[in-house]
Parts: C-alpha cells; sequence; structure tokens
C-alpha cells in the first residue's frame, strides 16, 4: 500500500464537505451548491486513482486496517477488488451528477439537501469498500438515513407514507442481517478463533447447516429488499415516484446495487453452501421478478413508475446471473449493475428534466415532444436503447452475459428471460412513441410554450452518462478484465460446495 | 465496622454531604441566587463521580455483608452520576417557567439517587428494600411535582399507589424468601431457595413481580404512562431511566447474585417478560400522537430489550457469555438514560405553554425553526431507534450479541424486529420537524445555557460512545467480573 490512505480519501472526502457546510450561512446558496459539487468532485477524482488497480495482483487491493473497537475485534478494513472499483466509481460519477444536476431544481432548504447527499454518499462508497462485515453494516444504516429525508423533505406529495415504507423494509432486512452477522461471527469465535468481524476471515469457514440457512435467509431478506426482488419490491415503486430527480438517480443508480453487491461479496462467499441450496429457489424469484416487472411496465401511466418497475425486472437479470454460478452469469450480472445504475440514473435524469418543465409525469399527457425537443427526444431514445439492450450500448452486455449464463444453468429460464428482452423493447418503446410521437395532448399544447429544450447544466450532468453508456457498450473491457478475477473467487467458493448436507435449527 | 469500610463508602458519603448542604444553601439563598443551587448539585455530582473511580477494583463486602462495593455496583453509580448531572441541568428553566421551587427539586434528586447508590451495593435483601424506597418516594415526589396541575397530581398519585403496592409485593417475597431460608444474604438465598419446593417459587415470584413492576415490564406497566405524562417534563426525562436504572440494579442483584446458579429456572419467565415487554411497548407507542406518552411507552420497549440481556445470561452457564450479558444490560441502561433524558429535556423545551402537552403538532417545522435542536432531537430519535453510529445502536448490537452468544437467537430475532418496529414512531418525530410545515403560531422555544449545555454534552456523547465505546466496554468487562 502506498502511502497514502486513497479509500479513506474517497469515503470520507464528502464528510469534510458535511462539515464545511455547517459553516455556510444557509442563505448562500451558491457557496453551498459549490462546497457540495468540488467535495462530491474531490470524492471522484480519488476513486479515478483506483483505476491503478491491478487485475492480477492481490484480492484486495489500498488496504487500510486499523483497531476499532477491539473489544469486539471489530476493525477499521477497508479494500477493494475489481468489483468494488467498479462499483465505486459508479458512485462518484452519479453522485456528481446528481449533485450537479440539482443546481437548478433543488431551491427549497439548500443547505441540509446537500448535507444529506453527501452523507449518502459516505455510506454507499462505505458499503462498497468495507472488508469488516461490521463496519460495512454500519456504512449500510448511514446509507438509509440521508435517503430518507431526501425522499420525505424534498420529495412530492405522497412523500412521507412512501420514505417511511422505505424506511421500514430496509429496517426490518437490515436489522435482521445484524443479527446474522453477529451468529456468523460468533459460530467462529465459538471455534476457539479470536473473536473477529474480518471478512477475509470469515469467509473461509465452514459453519454449521443450520446456521449458514438461517443466516442466508437474514442476509437474503436485507439484499434482497435492496435489490429489490419481487416479492419484497412493494416500496420501490412508491419511494421513486415520490423521490427528487437526483434522489432518484441515487436510488436507482446506487443504493439498489447495495443489494446485488451484497449478494456477490458477502452472501455467496460466506455461506456457499446455503448459496447453493437455496440457488433454484433464488432463481425462481428472479424470473419471477424480471417477468413481473416487465409486465407491470407495460401498464404504468406514470413515467417514472414505469422506469420503477423496469428497475425491478432489470435487477431481476443480476440476481438471476449471480445465483447461476457460473462465469458468464456473474460477469454478466456485475455488467448489468453498472449499465443498469447509468441507463436508469440517466432516464430518471431525462424524466426529471421534463418535470421540471411541466410539473407532470403521465405520459397519456404528453406526446409530440420529438417536434418541440428534438434534442431532448434524440438523447432520451439514446437511453431508451440502453435500456432495452439494444447492441453496441451497455445494456445489451449484461442482458446478453446472463442469458447466456442462465442457458447453461437451463434452457427454459433462458428462454423465459429472452422472451422479457421482447416485452422489455415494447413497454420501452410504446413510451417513447406515445411521449415523442403521438399527437400532443391538449394539455401538452397549452404548456408548449415554456417548453425549452436542454439546458447547458442538464446536457453537463448527462455528458458523463452518455460517454459511458456508449464506452461500456462499444469496450466492455475494462470492466470485464477488472471483474475477471472477483468473479472467479465466487465461483470457485461455489463450485466446491456440495449445498447444504443436514439441516437443523441450531436452537 | 472496619476502617476501611468508610473508605469504600466515600462515594455515599460525599453525596450524603451533598444532599445535605443542598437542603441547608437552599434555605440561606434570596430569590435572586436560587439558580446557585444548580452549579452546586452539578459540582458536588462531579465529586461524587471523581470518588467513584477512586473506589474502583476494591470489591469488597462491608458492614457486615449488608454492603457490597464491587466495580458492578461502581459502574451502575456512575451510570447514576451522568443521569443526575443531566437532571440537574435538564430542569431549571422548566420549573422557573412554572414558579416551582428549585431547592426542593435538587434535594429530592440528590436523595433519590443516594436510594439508587445504595441499591446499587447492596447485598442483603433488607439494604436492597432499604435503597429501593429510598430511591422510589422521592420519585413519587418529582412525578406529583406540579402541585398546581392535575395531570401531575394523577400522575403522582398513581405512581405512589401503585409502586407502594409493587413494594409491598417485593417486601412480602423478600419475608417468605427469610422465612425459607433464615437469611436475607443475597448471596446465600440462591442455594437455599432452589432446594425449598413450591414455596420457594412463590418467594421468588414474588420478587420478580415485585422487581420487573419497578423496571415497568409487561404486564406491569400500567402506572407508566400516566406517571410519566403527569410529571414536569424534565423530570420525567429523570424517572424514566433513574428508577430504571435502580430496578435494573436491583434485578441483577437479585438475580444475577442471588439466583445466578439456577439460571436455567427462571430463563423462560425472563424471556417471556422480555418478549412480552418489548412488543407491548412498541405496539402502543405506535398508536400515540402525544410525544411524552409515546416516549413513555417506548421506554417500556426499552425495558424489555434490556431484560432480553438479563434472559441471555440465565441461559447460559458460559462464563465470557455471562459476562457479556451482563455487561450488555449494564452498557444499555447507561446508553438508555443519556438518549432518553436527553430527548425528554427537547419535549420540555417545546412546552413553554402548558396547556400544549407535547403532542407531535409542536415538533412541525422545528428544522426551520431550530435547525440546532431539530438536528439534536433527530440524532437523538435515531439513537433511541437504533441506527449507527449512535450509542442506541451500540447498546441494542451489545443485546444482541448477548442473546446470540448465549443461544438465544429468537431472543435476538425478536429484539431485531421490534427495533423496525419503534422505528416508525421515533421516525414519525423525525417527519414532523423535517418534513412538515410549523404550527401557525407555534410554542416559543425555551432555552437556557444550562439545558444548551447539557443537550450539547448528550448529544455528543450518544455519537462519541456510538463511534468509540471502547473504553466504557472494558470498564464494564472489569465490572462484570467483580460479580462473576
Amino acid at each position: 500500500m502506498s502511502g497514502l490512505p486513497v479509500l479513506t480519501l474517497v469515503v470520507f472526502t464528502p464528510l469534510i464537505g458535511v462539515l464545511l457546510l455547517l459553516f455556510v450561512p444557509r442563505d448562500r446558496a451558491r457557496i453551498i451548491r459549490w462546497v457540495a459539487l468540488l467535495a462530491a468532485l474531490a470524492s471522484l477524482g480519488f476513486s479515478l486513482m483506483l483505476l491503478g488497480y491491478q487485475p492480477a495482483g492481490a484480492e484486495f487491493q489500498y488496504r487500510e486496517d486499523l483497531a476499532w473497537i477491539p473489544a469486539f475485534g471489530m476493525r477499521y478494513t477497508l479494500g477493494v477488488d475489481g468489483l468494488s472499483v467498479v462499483l465505486v466509481i459508479l458512485t462518484t460519477v452519479l453522485s456528481v451528477v446528481s449533485i450537479f444536476y440539482s443546481w437548478d431544481p433543488i431551491q427549497m432548504r439548500v443547505k441540509e439537501y446537500y448535507a444529506a447527499m453527501l452523507l449518502l454518499m459516505v455510506g454507499m462508497l462505505g458499503v462498497f469498500v468495507a472488508l469488516d462485515l461490521f463496519l460495512f453494516y454500519v456504512f449500510w444504516e448511514l446509507s438509509l438515513i440521508p435517503m430518507y429525508l431526501i425522499i420525505g423533505i424534498w420529495g412530492g406529495p405522497r412523500r412521507i407514507y412512501a420514505t417511511v415504507k422505505f424506511v421500514i423494509y430496509t429496517l426490518v432486512g437490515s436489522l435482521l442481517m445484524l443479527v446474522a452477522i453477529l451468529a456468523v461471527a460468533i459460530a467462529h469465535a465459538a471455534a476457539g478463533n479470536p473473536f473477529t468481524f474480518s471478512y477475509e476471515t470469515l469467509r473461509g469457514f465452514g459453519y454449521a447447516d443450520g446456521l449458514q440457512a438461517l443466516a442466508f435467509v437474514a442476509f437474503f431478506l436485507a439484499f434482497a429488499i435492496k435489490v429489490p426482488m419481487w416479492p419484497f419490491h412493494t416500496w420501490l415503486p412508491d419511494a421513486h415516484v415520490e423521490a427528487p430527480t437526483a434522489g432518484s438517480i441515487i436510488l436507482a443508480g446506487v443504493l439498489l446495487k447495495l443489494g446485488g453487491y451484497g449478494f456477490l461479496r458477502y452472501s455467496l462467499p460466506l455461506l456457499p453452501d446455503a448459496a447453493v441450496s437455496f440457488a433454484p429457489i433464488v432463481i425462481g424469484l428472479a424470473v419471477v421478478a424480471v417477468l413481473y416487472g416487465a409486465m407491470v411496465s407495460m401498464v404504468q401511466p406514470d413515467l417514472k413508475k414505469l422506469i420503477a418497475y423496469s428497475s425491478v425486472s432489470h435487477m431481476g437479470f443480476v440476481m438471476l446471473g449471480a445465483f447461476v454460478f457460473n462465469t458468464q452469469g456473474l460477469q454478466g450480472a456485475v455488467f448489468q449493475m453498472v449499465s443498469h445504475g447509468v441507463t436508469t440514473g440517466a432516464l430518471f435524469l431525462l424524466v426529471g428534466v421534463i418535470y421540471e418543465r411541466t410539473h407532470d409525469r403521465q405520459i397519456a399527457h404528453m406526446g409530440g415532444l420529438n417536434g418541440r425537443l428534438p434534442r431532448y427526444a434524440a438523447i432520451f431514445g439514446l437511453f431508451t436503447f440502453a435500456s432495452i439492450g439494444l447492441p453496441g450500448l451497455s445494456g445489451f452486455i449484461g442482458e446478453f452475459l446472463v442469458v447466456l449464463g442462465s442457458f447453461q444453468y437451463n434452457g427454459w429460464v433462458a428462454a423465459a428471460t429472452m422472451l422479457v428482452v421482447i416485452i422489455s423493447a415494447v413497454y420501452m418503446l410504446w413510451m417513447f412513441q406515445r411521449v415523442f410521437f403521438a399527437v400532443p395532448s391538449d394539455w401538452m399544447r397549452r404548456s408548449w410554450p415554456s417548453l425549452t429544450d436542454m439546458s447547458r447544466n442538464e446536457w453537463l450532468a448527462l455528458a458523463p452518462l452518455i460517454l459511458l453508456v456508449v464506452g461500456l457498450g462499444v469496450y466492455p473491457g475494462p470492466v470485464l478484465d477488472a471483474i475477471g478475477a472477483p468473479v472467479q473467487r465466487i465461483l470457485e467458493a461455489v463450485n466446491a460446495s456440495q449445498g447444504l448436507t443436514s439441516f437443523s435449527l441450531p436452537w | 465496622m472496619e476502617p476501611n469500610d468508610l473508605n469504600a463508602l466515600r462515594p455515599e458519603l460525599i453525596l450524603t454531604v451533598l444532599v445535605l448542604t443542598v437542603l441547608t444553601v437552599d434555605l440561606f439563598l434570596g430569590r435572586t441566587w436560587k439558580w446557585l443551587l444548580t452549579p452546586l448539585t452539578v459540582i458536588g455530582l462531579l465529586l461524587v463521580g471523581v470518588s467513584c473511580v477512586f473506589v474502583t477494583g476494591i470489591n469488597q463486602t462491608i458492614f457486615a455483608g449488608f454492603y457490597r462495593v464491587d466495580d458492578l455496583s461502581v459502574a451502575f453509580k456512575l451510570s447514576t452520576v451522568v443521569i443526575g448531572i443531566l437532571a440537574a441541568l435538564f430542569a431549571p428553566p422548566y420549573l422557573a417557567q412554572r414558579r416551582l421551587p428549585l431547592g426542593e427539586f435538587n434535594t429530592i434528586l440528590l436523595f433519590s439517587l443516594t436510594g439508587m447508590f445504595v441499591l446499587a451495593s447492596a447485598s442483603d435483601l433488607i439494604t436492597l428494600f432499604i435503597g429501593l424506597e429510598l430511591m422510589v418516594m422521592p420519585a413519587y415526589l418529582l412525578a406529583g411535582y406540579h402541585k398546581t396541575d392535575r395531570y401531575s397530581n394523577e400522575g403522582g398519585l398513581k405512581y405512589f399507589l401503585l409502586g407502594s403496592f409493587a413494594s409491598a409485593i417485593l417486601l412480602f417475597g423478600i419475608s417468605w424468601t427469610y422465612g425459607l431460608t433464615g437469611s436475607t444474604r443475597i448471596g446465600e438465598i440462591g442455594d437455599l431457595l432452589g432446594g425449598s419446593g413450591p414455596a420457594g417459587l412463590v418467594a421468588i415470584g414474588m420478587l420478580t413481580v415485585g422487581a420487573t413492576f419497578k423496571a415497568a415490564a409487561v404486564p406491569f406497566h400500567f402506572w407508566t404512562p400516566d406517571a410519566y405524562q403527569g410529571a414536569p417534563t424534565p423530570l420525567t426525562g429523570f424517572l424514566s431511566v433513574g428508577p430504571k436504572l435502580g430496578a435494573f440494579a436491583l434485578l441483577v442483584r437479585l438475580f444475577v447474585e442471588g439466583l445466578g446458579a439456577s439460571g436455567a429456572d427462571w430463563f423462560g419467565v425472563m424471556a417471556i417478560l422480555a418478549l412480552l415487554t418489548m412488543t407491548g411497548g412498541n405496539i402502543v407507542a405506535l398508536a400515540q400522537t402525544n410525544v411524552k406518552r409515546m416516549l413513555a411507552y417506548s421506554s417500556i420497549a426499552h425495558t424489555g430489550y434490556i431484560i432480553a440481556g438479563l434472559a441471555a445470561f440465565a441461559h447460559t452457564a458460559d462464563a465470557t457469555a455471562r459476562g457479556e450479558a451482563l455487561q450488555s444490560i449494564l452498557f444499555y441502561v447507561l446508553g438508555y438514560g443519556v438518549m432518553n433524558i436527553a430527548a425528554f429535556s427537547v419535549v420540555g423545551m417545546l412546552q413553554r405553554d402548558v396547556r400544549r402537552f407535547g403532542g407531535l403538532a409542536a415538533f412541525s417545522g422545528l428544522a426551520g425553526r431550530a435547525p440546532a435542536l431539530a438536528a439534536a432531537m433527530a440524532i437523538l430519535m435515531l439513537s433511541l431507534t437504533g441506527i449507527p453510529p449512535t450509542v442506541g445502536f451500540f447498546a441494542k448490537l451489545y443485546v444482541l450479541v448477548a442473546t446470540v452468544d448465549a443461544g438465544v437467537a429468537w431472543l435476538a430475532v425478536a429484539v431485531a424486529l421490534n427495533a423496525a418496529l419503534a422505528a416508525f414512531y421515533y421516525l414519525r418525530v423525525i417527519v414532523y420537524m423535517y418534513m412538515r410545515e410549523p404550527e401557525a403560531e407555534p410554542a416559543p422555544i425555551e432555552r437556557s445555557p444550562t439545558t444548551v449545555l447539557a443537550l450539547g454534552l448528550s448529544v455528543a456523547g450518544v455519537i462519541l460512545l456510538g463511534l468509540f465505546p471502547d473504553p466504557i466496554i472494558s470498564f464494564l468487562r472489569d465490572s462484570a467480573a467483580s460479580l462473576l
């Protein structure tokens, strides 16, 4: 490790921004925005240093390890492998985008807003780099409260219902996960080992089958609610519809990835036997999620809700890829996470653009925007196709790899998911047609004069996402290279396992 | 009596001198100088705290077996001092606003703290009972402190009647115990009661009922909401943590020291009480729209979590796991004390208008009117919910560690689910503060240097203890070890 604690800088630079914000008077909105943006940009800059990650090197690089609460063996251990690097950069990019995008739309309680956004960054980044299960949990919970405030304060009319639902759902899962983390750590210590929460130490240990099964269920609940997986997805449409645009970008772009990351980083390597035994159930749920999300998307009258349900479908692909246990599936799952983060983040941003102008998101109220806002239509079209999975854009790689992986697992599963690729084309294109090409509604005609094409700031906010969605679609190599080694390690762990052989409750 | 005995008794002696000093000084101070009593009390309590540090590691039984100064008792006493200082700092502006006397308050508070000290060190059932009564008698007075307010009268009377009833049951249990065993030494009754058949069960049953009554465990909790709602709000803060701390000192003395060896016999009772208490408290708290009552019911839920720690102790015979369970009780009592007393004080600060009775509406839009106060309350609510990195989180974590380690994972799951349930009503306060518009005529906010100082200290403590609990944990390890 070089002298510079890169990961600490990445994670805690936003926190420095929060502390600086405390000293800025609340009516100086311009300074507040600049402080927040610079803090996020600094974090992004530090995260780009992680591109120096060596895929062939040690498993976890840029490690930092300090004693934190020795009484319980909790340590401040940070480190990244390729999987983390990819998601950390996704997080910093999307955070900068959403903080920048909020420049104009957020005019109320600016200081609190940016403080919440920066704190959210700390929590999310921390989750991706923590290598101590307890530290991971602390960051995991830390990411919850800022989002609760962002939806609840700056959200739409039913924001309080939505945000409370979001928090309660997530808390139930995460508290059970806390019990599971403790159970795992205690079981490890009971075998005569020193008490520790270190991920690297805990994962190789052969836990009793009963414990694995229960801990897996607890982890599963926490992660599946976050992903969200059918049938735990009902908080998502509410949260998305009510969240402010930047909140939706982060929610779809990064927060859902926390769940996917949790499965790949913790559920599979830590509890491989249970993962193998539960895989068919998870795959079944994932297929339902993929189908259900796509079918429900077809009938959504609200743009944001449509994209929210399409997230359920796309994240179903991630789960499917993660649990078929082969290289293509896992690589596809990770790639799909990144791609979905970029694409859906951009789509939510674009919905925000039109919402800022019309204060409406009903598809039925739109129409004919192509004539009035040609540039907007072009960009919206680009991300629509990325979401469908058009070759040459990032969405294609992930879905293709997952389908490939699931074909090796079971032909019927692959067939079902292929079907969904078609359905996704149906709902996205139909939506695009109604919004941009249909005859404009009377309602839309009335707001015609106020419609202006994309502003400079909106272009700037979207620019990195456009680059990423095209770049990753044409040249996915760097991401696939980075995640190659982590994926192989996960596969080694699960393929060495025979599943649960005997199952009994531990009490 | 050995000369050394007094040495170990330094904290109690200083505290007693302090009570009498405050009582006397109050008589000679003019109206304009009464405020001096608060710094006097606080500085005196700081001295008591320092003297407590000097009696750590002594671990001796004094007064021919009636009184035991061990590290466990010191842990309880230090928590008592912390709570006492906070209570003394939070109350004055509220009392002044309502023209309630400050001198009596400080005296009564200090008497109650003395009772808690005695309770923490009791190694004999007689001492235990004396300590308990010395603690709760002043508490009854505090509940009814607002003499002209009928809610306060009602609360005080209810607390007094039901509390005396519980004391009587406990005393009856003590007399059964003495009748069966011929001893009142806590260290001796365990073995003797174990072999005395159904009569022994009756004695243990009465002791359990009396003790859990004081701790406000479901189904012995009915006095809590009324007593808490009626009392002047900062005093409620003290009532919700002080006597509870005392009750847990009592429970630890009785069940850990006295009946620890036969833990497996009373595990079932404690586990069911824990489950009932946390779930019952939370479910009723969900339905409250008055913040004071909400905090009162939620304090019942917290009692349940602490009893879960006691149940964990009973379930295991492993010394490490037992130590952890005991530490979790101590840690939770301290952490809960700090955050709850501070939360009540915030309610009190918003309650300048006597008629507004701690309704949730008082919190509407607080973030816009008083950002710092709202942030402090938000942190306290998150801590009470158990969100990291706060002391409330670590306290829950400690209980979870203890329960999982003791092999009662189902109780840990129950605690976790209850914490999620509690999030709903704690976060509702944040919803009101941050996500609603203020009322048309918001009540003015009561700020005074002492409350601001105490609130700042509490919030800093809540976060710092959550981030760096290590020094406390190692101290609690020694404390727990002194009993096991």
